[in-house]
This record gives C-alpha cells, structure tokens and sequence, in this order.
C-alpha cells in the first residue's frame, strides 16, 4: 500500500504536449478513477506513473520516493491492460506466476500465491490452457489475477472492461470492487466509462485536453459539476442544457419562456447563461416525485418515448431544445401529446455560456 | 538518490555502446563492398602494390574505358551481359509473381487437402541445390535444344523463384481478412474485381517483397547459368565476372568495375521498394 | 454435357506445379535415374549401362565423399548459427534507432546485392595471402609481419569461407528479425516491464518467444538457399588445396563437369538433395511448433 503523488506532471510528444502540469494526491487505499473522453490523456498519465512513458516535467512520487527515474519493474505496481497483454506462449498458471518466478520466489510460494489468485477468480480449472484457448472475460480475469499475485503497492487498470460485454462488465465490475475491499490497495482505474467511474470510485478524477477539470466524490461531481462539461459528462442520460439569459430574476429562454432563477445562484442581469437541469428533475406531473419548494412548471410536447421499465425517458421540446425527462410509474404515452411537466429547480444548475463555469456558490 | 544516479549512468553506458556496436557492424558490413568499388577505380598496380598503398594515389576510369572497349582490347561484351541478365531476371520476376499470386492466394483462401503436405513439398524443391539440378537440366536442355537460350534461363529462375514467392504472397494474403473481398463482392464486385480492386492493394507489400527476393536471386544467380549459358546468346553477367579471370591471372579491377555495374540496378531496385520490403517480410510469422 | 471440373485451388496452383514438374521433378527422375547407371558425359551411349545401386555403395564407402558431407554439415551449423546470433545482435540494434533508420535499413541489406559469385572473388582477395587486404592490414598494424596462408590452410580457409558466407547471409537473418521486431505486439512486452522483468528478462521471456517464428522462416529461406554457398566456395578454394575444403557441391561438380562421371555425381547430388531437404523440413517442424506454442497455428 502506498500513496501516490503528481505534482505538475506535464506529457510532451515532441513539441506537442498532451498532459499540461497536472496534480493529484492519492491516499493509502484510495479507489481513485480516471474518467475523461477519448484522448484526453487518461492512459499517457496512467503510464506514467506505470514508467512505461517518460515523463517531461513535474514529479511523480510513490510511496516515499520519486519515481520518475525508475524503470517499471523497480515501483512495485501491477497494471491491467486493455487488451489484457497476456503472454501468447505461456499457460493461465505460468502466466500467473510469472512476475513471481522473476522475482526468484521459492517455486512452492508461487504456487500457492497462484492456487489463490485462480481460487478468488475461479481460474482454477483453466490453469493449463493458453490465454488463445480462453473467452473474453476469462482472459480479464487472468489479466486481473496477474495483477494480484503479487501483492503490489498500487494497481494500475487501463479500461480493463471495455472489451467485455454488457453483462460481464457489470459481473467483472462487482468483482473488482470486491477485490479492493479485500486487498486494501490503492487503485488507479481509467475509464470513459461514467457509471464504472460512479459505482467503483472513491474519488473520481475527470480530464479534458490533458487537463484536470475536477476532482470529488462520485457525489460532489454528480451534484456540483464546476463547468458544464463534467456536468454533461457525468450522469445518465446527460444533464440537458438550454440556452438562457438573465432577466429580472428569472431566465429566458429562447422562445420567450420565463423560468423563475433557481436559488443558491449567482448571476448577473444580462448574462447569457445555460440552463442545466437532469432528467431525473424534469417530471410530467402525476408521474413524479413529491413537489418540492421550488418548482416550475412548463408544457411540452413529447416527440419520443424510451421505455425502461420502471420508468420512462421522454424525449420533449422546449424552446426549440430537445430535453429527456423521467416519467415514474409510466403510462403509455403517445408522441406528440402535451404535457405538463415539474421542474425541481434546487436541484438545477447554471453554467456562464462562454466559460461553461458554474455559477452555484 | 543513489538508485536514480545508478540509473542514469546505466542508461548512458548503454547508449554509447549501442552507438559503438552499430558503428562497427555498419563498417563491417560496408567495409568489403565499399573496397570493391574502391578498386573499381584504381591502377592493378596499385591494387597490386607491396607494400599497400593504403590512401590512393590516382583514381580513373580506366577499367571501366578497358571494360566498353573492344574486344581483344581487354574489353568484355558488358552491354550485352547486362542486356541479357536485366530481360531474364525481369522477366522471370514477372512470371514468378503471377503464378506466386495465383499460388499464394490458392494456399491463403482455400481448404486444400494435405494443405501443408503441398506446401513444404513445394517449398523443398528450392531446396535442390544448383549443382545437383544443372547436371540433368544440362542434359534435358541440350536434348531439347534450349540450352543458351532466354527462354530456358526465364524458365529455370522462374522454377528457382516460384516456391517462395508462393510463401511470402501467401502469408501476406492471409493477413488480408476474407470479410474484405466478401464485402466487395457485396458491394457488386466480381470474384476477379474484388481481387484486383481490394486483396491485391492490400498485399502489395508482400508482393513487393517477394519481387525484390526473386529478382536478387535471377539477377546474382551464377551456378546454374553458368551450366546452361555459352555465348553471348544469354550469358549473364554473373557469368560474364568469369571473363576476367584466365588459367592463372585475374583482372581484378576490371572484375570490380563490372561488379560495380551489377550491384547498382539491385541497389536502385531496393531502394524503391525498400518501404514495403520490411511490412512485407513479417508474412507468415504471426499466423501460419 | 459432360464437363470436368477441377476444385479452383487446383486451377491457380497448376501453373506452379507445371513449372515445378518440368524444370525439377523431371531433371530429377532423370538424374535419378542416371545415377544407377555408368553414365559418363562424354560417351552418351553409357547411360543404358545400368549397375543398380553400384554408384551408391562407392559414395558409401568413400572416404572422401564422407569428408565432404561432414565438412558441409559442419558449415552449415556454424555459419547459420552464427548468422542467426549475429542478425538478431544487428536487428535488435536498428530497431532501436529512431533516426536515419531507413538508411541503416538499407545498408543493412547491402550485402544481399552481392552475386555469391561475386562474394566469393572478393573475399578470395581479402584473404589473398600476398596482396590480400586482411594481411596488408595486419601486417601495416604490425600484428603480424608474416603473410598468413588463409586460404591454404585447410582450417583457415574453413574460417575465410565461413566468414565470407555470413558476411552475405546475415543481412537476411536481420532483415527477417527486424520484421519480426516490428510485428510484436506491444502489450505483453510491456506487461513484463510492469512485472518486474529487467531488459534482458523481457527479451528472454518475451520478445524472443514472439521472434521464433521469424528466426525459423529466416532459417528454413536461408536451408532453401544453402546451396548459395557453392558458388563461393568453388571460386575461394574450388575445394582445395587438396581437398581440405571439399563440400558436397564442389565434389559433385568435378565428379560431374571435370571428371565427367555423371552417374557418380548424380548418386552424390541425390544425397546432397536428401541432405538439404531434411534440414529444410527441419526448419518448417520448428517454424510450425513455435507458431503453435504461441497459439497462432492454423
Ligand atoms: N506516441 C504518440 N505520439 C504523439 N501523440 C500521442 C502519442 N500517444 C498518444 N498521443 C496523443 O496523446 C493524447 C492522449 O492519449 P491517451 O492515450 O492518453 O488518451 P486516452 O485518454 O487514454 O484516450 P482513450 O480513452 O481513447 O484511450 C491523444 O491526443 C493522442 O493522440
Ligand atoms: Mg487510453
């Protein structure tokens, strides 16, 4: 178990720099998720503190010791790749044991550290096969059991589920979650992935162009974005965003419709803003949950239904923007019928139209 | 930090030596090459000297005036030489990529039985050497009357080329994936167009390769035509170095200068397609 | 109407199995033919002569032929071991260039240009033991004032031959392997770095595990073409002096052309062909195995 520490990590390719001065503190233990879409700069900062890349600038310390110099094998960390980088020529067991048997373990020691990781993955009856005579999500988990055998002081995983399909993925995600409580090491995932982010993480990091754009809880993030970006980014559907300006202590739409300014908001007369608010807090009335103190009320007409089941998402217009809202306990509904919908506006945000900042204090 | 300053000072040994290792194999491999086109240009006196002359004196084209010159003059018919060894080595490249690719493309796209049985069974008979083949190819070939003839060198290289060049097409048309001509097809390509508008440009590199393999073997090759080459009918210029040498002189500066007209066209050859030659030489290894 | 039709495999491999037929299969029953027979090429009459296995049993129990065969195996376990240790040492270095490795590449490949024939006058000229460049060179760095007998000394001139025969051939080993260096897949290599392997660790366990392949297929091309070496052989030495260098082909050459019994020659080159053919078959063995073992076989 260990900490570790970026301070001003910058990536440059040549002239071109990918990840700009970036810092991050992660403590013993700490469950912390990279999320950020693709290109970001999830993998280049994952594999610098992996010292599979070089780093250009800034310090990188595990532990008590800056790494930065050190190639791989001397920082005491497991990683999982996306494409799961099993060895071809070994089987499941020498795969398993291998970063052991490098390290010069007693043959006896690695077979039981071996026997164990198969035990908790159930790998135990595919240890003699080859890594091209397994499904998908066994390779995962050789790929996750590879990590474990050696009791490292930090787990690095690079979208380790992203080849997997639907159901696996959520099986494997329990799984892992599973393991961090039992293990107790820190762990650095990236994913662009936002419910494995939200489900896995302590603290979730979210990048843009190589930038942090915000660190927090999966909470803090999900219910105070600092800029519109993160606040479309995280959650499901998107939050949806409406162009507006400030007037008179309200906001106006583009279609002239006046929405009273949610409270907890700053922003000047004038100011041309975007209106945020998620789904979950659009709901047709009689269909909702109970009313809070702030409520607005607007009609729309819906153009699209998606049912899930125990609820419905509906797709509506308002002021010429499309809008998704929740219906609970659904009824069919048609397209093209007007309805009238509560808007819960605590729970909305306000962004500047021009920087994406948040104006909730 | 002690491990860090370790680090760096390994990391620094390593590149110097990685510098100097590469430094010293690139002049060994240069080094013979370079003397011949050296002594392309220099006096047989000097070549000659005792004691060396290490750092030349002189340097002219005399090797290269006696060589064009006439015959009788120490002049060798080169022109013809050339002429010969460049339409059967082009040629029998030609012939032996078309019928690698028809080849290669049978072996990568269809279940053949006893597939790997044909295939080394093919591939085995590159593995006859010259010597073993000219005896009784001297014999046919005198019976029907095509010794010292284009058509009988085109058609011994084309022998010599085909095996592997069927290897090397194959394994690169394997790397092409079938969904790729399938989906041409689809989209209202014949069998033939697919092939020709989607598989062959994708292959290209493997082609190219094996092209250039084919054609280094033609245009080096010595111990077979050497057997089934008289005169200036079809002599190549493999043959033609033998021109220099008599009973117990050898005319080493003039060998040099035909040699160096040998090896450019192959090093202008290579060259150009030196892009492909490394893309397509990973055939075959990644998937059998 | 009745139309035969034959499976298109067939149809696009006959032009192959035609040219193959005509140009080997054919030359080689013949010779095969010939030598169980007394044929002399200068008395054509002598190839109905037939002596049944006669030509063999005097390979056989010749001590000279058998020379010959060792010294030829022998060659060619040292100079494609040594050619395959040597292209790997050079490909490894060219991969990790980054800058100018195109030319590297094709300097790399200079050596490939050489006619063997070529080679082998040029290489007889550095070893030349009066005016050759090696002995002018050690004799100007006082390394040795006398001339030293390369080529007349039967173990010397194993030495120059073989030096001449990896000079030429290792490019193909490196050319080969350079490929196969590109073609790895990065993730495991990487893998190893993470799992605690040092460099010499990670080629070990890796990167030569995935290089197999591609030293297999440089060596099965280069058991193809073994019979290269002929040609340098026969100019360096011719076989000589005294026989001290005689490989299967050069004797088969005088046998056949200067001496003129081609039956004999025609049994020798029968077990010459054997010879290269178990090597080659060797090699495909090995080629398909490692493919296998990394789970990429057919
Ligand atoms: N070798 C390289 N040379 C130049 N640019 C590179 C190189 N490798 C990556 N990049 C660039 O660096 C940026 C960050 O790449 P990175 O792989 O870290 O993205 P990522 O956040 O992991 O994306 P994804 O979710 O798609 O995996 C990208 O814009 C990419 O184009
Ligand atoms: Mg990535």
């Amino acid at each position: 178990m260990a900490q570790v520490v970026l301070q001003d990590v910058v990536k440059n390719y040549g002239a071109l720099p990918v990840v700009h001065a970036i810092n991050l503190d992660i403590a013993h233990g700490e469950f912390v998720v990279l999320v950020g879409p693709s290109g970001c700069g999830k993998s280049t900062t994952l594999r610098m503190i992996a010292g599979l890349e070089e780093i250009s600038g800034g310090r990188v310390r595990i532990g008590d010791r800056v790494v930065n110099d050190l190639p791989p094998r001397d920082r005491n960390i497991s990683m999982v790749f996306q494409n799961y980088a099993l060895y071809p020529h070994m089987t499941v067991r020498e795969n398993l044991g291998f970063s052991l048997y490098i390290a010069k373990r007693p043959k006896a020691e690695i077979e039981r550290a071996v026997d164990q990781a198969a035990e908790i993955l159930s790998l135990t009856p595919l240890l003699d096969r080859k890594p091209g005579q397994l499904s998908g999500g066994q390779r995962q988990r050789v790929a996750m059991g590879r990590a474990i055998v050696r009791h490292p002081d930090v787990f690095l995983f690079d979208e380790p589920l992203s080849n997997l399909d639907a159901k696996l993925r959520t099986q494997m995600r329990v799984e892992i979650k599973r393991l961090h409580q039992k293990v107790g090491t820190t762990i650095i995932y990236v994913t662009h992935d936002q419910i494995e982010a939200m489900t896995l993480a302590d603290r979730i990091v979210i990048m843009r162009d190589g930038h942090i754009v915000q660190i927090g809880t999966p909470l803090e993030v999900f219910e105070r974005p600092v800029n519109a970006f993160v606040a479309t980014f995280i959650g499901s559907p998107p939050m949806n965003l409406l162009p507006a300006t400030v007037r008179s202590g309200g906001l106006r739409l583009a279609d002239g419709t006046v929405i009273p300014l949610p409270p907890g908001l700053t922003a000047r007369e004038g100011q041309a803003v975007q209106f945020g608010v998620r789904a979950d807090n659009i709901m047709p009335e009689g269909h909702s949950m109970p009313p809070t103190a702030h409520m607005a009320l607007v009609e729309m007409p819906v153009t699209l239904t998606e049912p899930l089941g125990t609820e419905t998402l509906l797709f509506a217009t308002l002021a010429g923007t499309e809008v998704q809202a929740k219906m609970l306990n659904p009824r069919p509904v048609r397209t093209g019928e007007v309805l009238r919908f509560g808007i819960a506006l605590d729970k909305c945000h306000l962004f500047d139209a021009d920087t994406g900042a948040s104006l909730r204090v | 930090m002690d491990v860090r300053r370790q680090h760096r000072l390994r990391r620094r040994l390593l590149t110097a030596a990685h510098f100097i290792g590469l430094f010293l194999a690139m002049s060994i491999i240069c080094l013979p090459g370079l003397w011949v086109v050296l002594n392309s240009f220099r006096p047989t006196v000097e070549i000659m000297a005792k004691p060396p002359v290490w750092i030349p004196t002189e340097l002219n084209l005399d090797h290269y005036r006696a060589m064009f010159g006439g015959i009788g003059e120490g002049g060798v018919p080169v022109l013809t030489y050339f002429w010969n060894s460049l339409v059967i080595s082009l040629t029998s490249t030609v012939i032996a990529l078309l019928v690698g690719m028809a080849g290669g493309y049978a072996f990568a796209r269809y279940r053949i039985p006893g597939k790997s049985a044909i295939f080394v069974g093919l591939m085995v008979t590159r593995a006859v050497p010259g010597v073993a083949l000219s005896l009784p190819l001297f014999i046919l070939y005198g019976r029907l009357g095509i010794i010292d003839t284009h058509f009988g060198m085109i058609l011994v290289y084309v022998a010599l080329n085909v095996p592997f060049t069927i290897w090397l097409i194959d394994g690169f048309f394997r790397q092409v994936p079938k969904e790729l001509a399938e989906a041409a097809e689809i989209d209202g390509c014949t069998r033939w167009q697919a092939f020709w508008k989607v598989e062959f440009p994708v292959a290209r590199a493997g082609i190219a390769s094996a092209g250039i393999f084919a054609f280094l073997t033609s245009w080096n090759e010595y111990a077979l035509a050497s057997q089934l080459t008289r005169s200036l009918n079809s002599k190549t210029m493999p043959v033609g170095l033998m021109d220099f040498t008599s009973q117990f002189t050898l005319n080493w500066g003039g060998m040099c200068a035909l040699a160096v007209l040998m090896i450019l066209p192959a090093l202008v050859l290579t060259f150009l397609v030196q892009k492909h030659l490394i893309a397509g030489l990973t055939f075959g290894g990644v998937k059998g | 109407m009745y139309r035969m039709r034959l499976p298109p495999w067939l149809v696009l491999l006959m032009p192959a199995f035609v040219i193959l037929l005509a140009v080997v299969a054919i030359p080689l029953v013949l010779s095969l033919y010939s030598s169980f027979t007394a044929f002399q090429l200068t008395r054509p009459e002598t190839i109905t002569r037939w002596i049944g296995t006669f030509n063999y049993e005097k390979a056989i129990g010749d001590a000279n032929f058998w020379a010959a065969f060792g010294r030829t195996v022998l060659l060619l376990t040292v100079a494609l071991n040594l050619e395959m240790l040597l292209g790997l040492g050079l490909a490894l270095m060219v991969a990790k260039v980054t800058h100018g490795q195109r030319l590297l590449r094709t300097i790399m490949m200079f050596p490939m240009m050489f006619s063997p024939i070529l080679v082998g006058f040029q290489f007889k000229f550095i070893f030349n033991d009066n005016v050759g460049l090696l002995n002018n060179a050690l004799q100007s760095l006082g390394l040795t004032d006398v001339a030293i007998p390369w080529l007349v000394d039967g173990n010397l001139a194993f030495i120059a031959i073989v030096t001449a025969e990896v000079w030429t051939s290792t490019s193909v080993f490196a050319i080969l392997i350079l490929a196969g260096l590109f073609a790895i897949p990065q993730d495991p290599v990487e893998a190893a770095r993470v799992d605690g392997c040092t460099p010499w660790q990670t080629f070990r366990y890796v990167t030569l595990p995935f290089l197999m392949p591609f030293i297999y297929i440089a060596m099965a091309i280069r058991s193809l073409d073994v019979a290269r070496a002929y040609d340098i052989v026969q100019v360096m030495t011719a076989g000589g002096p005294a026989r001290r260098t005689e490989l299967l082909w050069t004797l088969i050459g005088r046998t056949g052309y200067v001496d003129a019994r081609m039956g004999y020659a025609n049994a020798m080159g029968y077990i010459a062909i054997l010879l290269s053919i178990a090597f080659t078959v060797h090699f495909f063995r090995k080629l398909s195995s490692a493919r296998t073992s990394l789970g990429m076989g057919d």
